[in-house]
Formats: structure tokens, C-alpha cells, sequence
């Protein structure tokens, strides 16, 4: 499936302008120096809420996934990714049948850019 | 003067498909049942504390709607699918400091709309929004809360080796409480094959590991000892109880989908019921889906981490089990009120009015209740028994 239309706001700004140069920002703490997810509004480590951003490598490791199915179209993988940075992100997962995913699966974050919205991060097998 | 809490009235409106209704009708109702059902005049409630589901408009006109005036408490209550226990809590809190003597407690929600596209199309466009990171999540093909639930069984999966099957033992043994249950709007005994062989929502979920969607209201009656003597109905001492949200970081080390908030608040319940978990007779759990159940039965206690799925697989739930779990039907099959479902079928039990469905003992009967996505957790211990 497509990936659906997203709106920046001003929480998510700085992120999308990152997901339009091709890259996935996440927060680090000013503090203690531990990565956040995107959307984090305080460290996990030190409850700092000192974040900046930083570009992460892209490359993780599928925590959990579901196939989802809808009507009217084929199933799709979507998933918790953990980044080699720590931090999770969800998204889909593409470029591989449902039935090949599995735990611990090596990925690599792309993007996505549907007309009239904003690049939208997936990952695919990165073999 | 003895203020220890009890519950003294439940309310139950018509549940499931029933349309032309609003919430503030069906919640407005219920109160009204209750008050009944205890055998007070509804002026005589003199707290009010509401909880409001998907359709967003149960709240504080409420108390227009019952015409109950000089009001003591009234507030709107949200902790998701935790709502329940959490406002019984509150009332509990404020019969004992005397600033109020009966609190009615109220849930009610009308998603389901005659003709509509699918049961579940109100929660599920609830859960869109096009911007910021919200809209993320949905443009990911992350829009319901079927998904993240998934996400979250699948890691137990992952770590435990918990397995579909044994999910499915949950809605099996579920489904034939319901059937006892005239309540309940699916009786239709199921088996692991018919679990096994329901069509995909969100694997590893199938139709038959997800809950109903419901219109309906129900509310409870929160009062003293000394109030409820006399009354209508016997009363439903709440002996403990407990709040937990977790508070999961989303990285590494996380215990999202492995531990719930069971774990926190069931210790916090069952140390000011001076009990241990070994006493407890009925389980109520919360079970959005079957593996919200089985998440809490660990959590819990009554079965040792990670070992949930053997568990519940073993014979021990349903109605010749050893273990009374989720009498009525729960969500997934009597009817899904948030945490009213285990509430309300919790007072019941705990009244030894479940007729067909009455567990064998009832001493100490638990209630769960679980909201958002594992975030919120609320335990109640209710008894027949006086502390
Ligand atoms: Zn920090």
C-alpha cells in the first residue's frame, strides 16, 4: 500500500524538511548525549528536555511487525524498527513479501513522496 | 460511621447494535438504572463522574441531562479503557472524606451507526489525523489501535514464543462464558479452529482476538457502607486498588508489549486489600483483544512471565476451568463498554447474581482495566465481604 498523506505542523517541521533531503532525523540529548525518537519531547535517559536533532544512519533491526489487511487491497508490513542508534521509529515495511519478515531483520529507511504531501520514511530489506 | 467504599447500584442499558440513541441518552439512562437498581431517588446522588468514548460527547452536561442539582463532585474522567476503575477509585476517595455520600460513576458511547460501512468505522477514522506526528503514524498504515495492539502481541510472540493458537484458547473459553451470559451479544459456542480460520485484521491478529464495538451505557453507584445499608442490592465492598501507566520509552530496552501496567498497579490493589494474588477467585480483565488478556494474567501473577500462552492453553479458563476469567464474555464477546465491561460483570459476580454464570466462589473478585496502547492501567479488589 501507498504510504498516505501527512501535513507538517509545527512540532514536525524540522522532520519533514529532513525526510525531503532524504534524511531520518531523531532527537539527541544536549545533556547526556542518548538518541529519542522523533516525536520525543524529553530524553529517555535524563528526562532532559534538551533535544536536537541529528541524522541517523537509516539502518536497523525489525523489533515487531503486523500484516495488516483491508478491504480492497492487498496486505501490507508495517513495524517498530529499531534504529542502530537505539530509538524506535514505526513505519512500513517494503520490498518484501509478509511472509519473509521476521524479528531481527536487517533494514534500511527510504522515502516516500506522495504528491500534495510529505516524504514519508519506510524500510526496506537491507541486504 | 463506617465511609469504607462500596459499590451499590449498576446500571446496564440495551447494548450493542442499538440505534438512534446518543451517548449522553444511553449515559443518562444508565445512571438512572443504577439509582434504581440501589433503590435511591436519583436527586440523591451527589457526585458525578463521567467517561467518554469514542464519539467524544458524554461530559459534564450531564448533569442538565439528569436534572441533579447541588452537586458535590463532577468531573470528566479520561484514562482510556482504565476509566472505569479510575473514577470508581476517585468516588471511593471521595466517600471515605466525606465529600460526597453516593457518586454515580458513567460510561456510555454510540459508534455504531445503523448501515454503516463496518462495526468499527468510527474507531477507526477517529484515529486519523493528516499532520504533524499522528498523521505520521497513520500515513505509515499505522490508523487503528487493532495495529499497534498487533505490534505489541507480535513482540510477545517473538520473546516468549506465545503462539496464535493459544490466543485463540482465550476467545474459545470467553465465548462459552458468554453463551451462559444473556447479556452477551455473541453466544454462538467457537472452537480454536473457528479462531484459527476467522479472516486476518491485523496479524497476528484474526477477527475472533478482537473485541466488539458497542452502543451502550453502563454506570455504577459509588457509596459508604453505612449508606448502602438498608439498600437494594448487597453491597460490593472495594477492598484495594491501584493505577499504573507505564510510560514506555520508544527504543531499546522498552517493555512495550511484554510487561502491562498489570504489573504495577495489581501489587498497589492487592496490598490494600491485604490479599495476595493467590486469593483472588474472579478475574475481570480488560480484553480489547485476546492478548490483552493474557498479557494481564501474567502481569498479574497468575501464571509466571512469559508463560501466559501454555497458560491459557492448558484448561484452566472457561466455566469448567479452575480459574473463573472474564464470566460474562468480556469484550470479546458479551459486549465492549471500555472498562465498565469488567466492571460491571465484576459486580455481579461479587453480588452472586450471575445465575447460569456464577463462579463457585467469589470472595475476592479482581477488576483490570487497560487503556491507549498498553499506557493506562487500573486494578480494583471488590468483595461481598466487609475488611
Ligand atoms: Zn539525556
Amino acid at each position: 500500500m501507498p504510504v498516505g498523506i501527512v501535513h507538517r505542523d509545527a512540532a514536525t517541521a524540522e522532520f519533514f524538511d529532513g525526510t525531503a533531503r532524504g534524511e531520518l532525523l531523531i532527537r539527541r540529548c544536549r545533556a547526556c548525549g542518548a538518541h529519542s525518537a522523533p516525536q520525543a519531547r524529553a530524553c529517555p535517559r535524563c528526562a532532559s528536555p534538551e533535544l536536537s536533532w541529528t541524522a541517523a544512519a537509516g539502518t536497523g533491526l525489525v523489533v515487531s511487525w503486523s500484516v495488516v489487511h483491508v478491504k480492497g487491497g492487498p496486505p501490507f508490513v508495517v513495524g517498530i524498527v529499531e534504529l542502530d542508534e537505539e530509538p524506535w521509529v514505526q513505519a512500513q515495511i517494503v520490498e518484501v513479501a509478509p511472509e519473509d519478515v521476521h524479528g531481527g531483520m536487517r533494514v534500511r529507511v527510504a522515502f516516500e513522496r506522495p504528491e500534495g504531501g510529505e516524504a514519508v520514511p519506510v524500510f526496506h530489506p537491507a541486504s | 460511621m463506617n465511609r469504607a467504599p462500596v459499590i451499590a447500584g449498576l446500571g446496564i442499558t440495551e447494548m450493542g447494535k442499538v440505534y438512534g440513541r446518543t451517548a449522553p441518552e444511553f449515559a443518562a439512562e444508565a445512571v438512572r438504572l443504577a439509582a434504581a437498581d440501589a433503590g435511591i431517588e436519583l436527586h440523591e446522588v451527589d457526585g458525578l463522574l463521567t467517561n467518554t468514548g469514542i464519539t467524544g460527547d458524554v461530559g459534564l452536561g450531564l448533569q442538565r441531562d439528569l436534572g441533579l442539582r447541588h452537586l458535590r463532585l463532577l468531573s470528566e474522567v479520561q484514562a482510556y479503557g482504565s476509566s472505569a476503575g479510575a473514577m470508581v477509585q476517585y468516588a471511593a476517595m471521595a466517600v471515605m472524606s466525606g465529600m460526597a455520600d453516593i457518586v454515580a460513576c458513567v460510561f456510555a458511547d454510540a459508534p455504531l451507526k445503523d448501515k454503516s460501512a463496518g462495526g468499527g468505522a468510527a474507531y477507526a477514522a477517529a484515529g486519523r489525523r493528516p499532520t504533524g506526528w499522528q498523521g505520521l503514524t497513520a500515513a505509515s498504515g499505522i490508523y487503528s489501535a487493532n495495529t499497534m495492539y498487533a505490534l505489541a502481541a507480535r513482540r510477545h510472540m517473538q520473546t516468549y514464543g506465545t503462539t496464535s493458537e493459544q490466543l485463540g484458547h482465550i476467545a474459545v473459553a470467553q465465548r462459552a462464558w458468554a453463551a451462559r451470559n444473556p447479556l452477551a451479544q455473541l453466544r454462538e459456542p467457537i472452537t480454536v479452529e473457528d479462531h484459527q480460520s476467522s479472516r486476518w485484521i491485523a496479524e497476528p491478529f484474526h477477527l475472533l482476538d478482537c473485541c466488539l464495538v458497542s452502543n451502550g451505557g453502563v454506570a455504577v453507584l459509588v457509596t459508604s457502607a453505612d449508606r448502602a445499608a438498608g439498600l437494594a442490592q448487597p453491597a460490593v465492598h472495594i477492598r484495594g486498588w491501584g493505577q499504573a501507566h507505564p510510560g514506555y520509552v520508544m527504543g531499546r530496552d522498552s517493555e512495550f508489549g511484554l510487561v502491562s501496567g498489570a504489573a504495577l498497579s495489581g501489587p498497589t490493589a492487592l496490598k490494600m486489600a491485604g490479599i495476595t494474588i493467590a486469593d483472588i477467585d474472579v478475574a475481570e480483565l480488560y480484553d480489547c483483544y485476546t492478548y490483552t488478556a493474557l498479557i494481564s494474567l501474567e502481569d498479574y501473577g497468575f501464571c509466571a512471565k512469559g508463560e501466559g500462552g501454555p497458560f491459557v492453553a492448558g484448561g484452566v479458563l472457561g466455566p469448567e476451568g479452575s480459574l473463573a476469567v472474564n464470566t460474562g464474555g468480556g469484550q470479546l464477546s458479551s459486549y465492549y463498554m471500555w472498562g465498565m465491561t469488567p466492571l460491571s460483570e465484576a459486580v455481579i459476580q461479587a453480588r452472586g447474581q450471575g445465575g447460569e454464570r456464577q463462579a463457585p466462589r467469589n470472595d475476592m473478585v479482581l477488576v483490570s482495566g487497560n487503556g491507549g496502547l498498553l499506557d493506562h492501567h487500573s486494578t480494583l479488589i471488590l468483595s461481598p465481604h466487609a475488611r
